[in-house]
């Protein structure tokens, strides 16, 4: 830290605050309800979790 | 014979109306929200407010790349076109970046990511609240 607005974030916290701040944001322009919001959130996060780490396990033997 | 297919009549659109969803396009580009707040859809506008102010937080506090207007090829354009799409928030984010980009770890990367999502995102609301203005959409 050197004064300036900065942190560092792990790449599992940079995916799960992507994917959870992206799921809403779709939720809220794509569905009108709140229960089909809720839904459709749980839903987006869960296959962006899913195929993030999916596709990390898929590069980890390329990745030395 | 063959059946008769009647067009459906197309909705009347004087110009105050389109200037109008103009309006709140604009608005909804450089506010995130604001474009759904004139709409009254407090829900959307609140929701692109927080989620498009989010990402330009985390975005800046990682130290993701602001591109200039100044680029030297197609990505640099592109990426500042998608920079902008946060509108005002664009200025916010470079005011935190006190220190500049730094790209040179995984965390700056992501940064960079972070902010061209975040206008992105704005892009598509805004557009989204054109089309509602206009009728389009609900």
């Amino acid at each position: 830290m050197s004064g300036g607005f900065e942190f560092k974030l792990s790449h599992f916290q940079a995916l799960l605050l992507f994917a959870l701040v992206i799921s809403i944001a779709f939720g809220f322009l794509s569905r009108r309800g709140p229960l089909d919001r809720v839904k459709y959130i749980v839903w987006s996060l869960f296959l962006f979790l899913l195929i993030g780490v999916g596709i990390g396990w898929a590069m980890y033997p390329f990745s030395r | 014979m063959a059946d008769e297919i009647v067009a459906p009549a197309a909705p009347h659109r004087d110009s105050g109306f389109q200037t109008r969803a103009f309006v709140v396009g604009v608005a909804g580009w450089i506010l995130p929200g604001l474009g759904h707040a004139l709409l009254k859809m407090w829900g959307r506008a609140l929701a692109f407010f927080l989620t498009v102010g989010l990402l330009v937080l985390i975005g800046a506090g990682m130290r993701g790349n602001l591109f200039a207007s100044s680029g030297n090829d197609a990505f640099d354009s592109l990426g500042y076109i998608a920079d902008m799409g946060t509108g005002t928030f664009y200025f916010l984010a470079r005011s935190l970046e006190k220190n500049g980009a730094d790209v040179s770890h995984a965390t700056g990367d992501y940064g960079t990511r972070f902010l061209a999502t975040a206008g992105v995102l704005n892009l598509l609301a805004a557009l989204h609240a054109y089309e509602v203005a206009r009728g389009r959409k609900a």
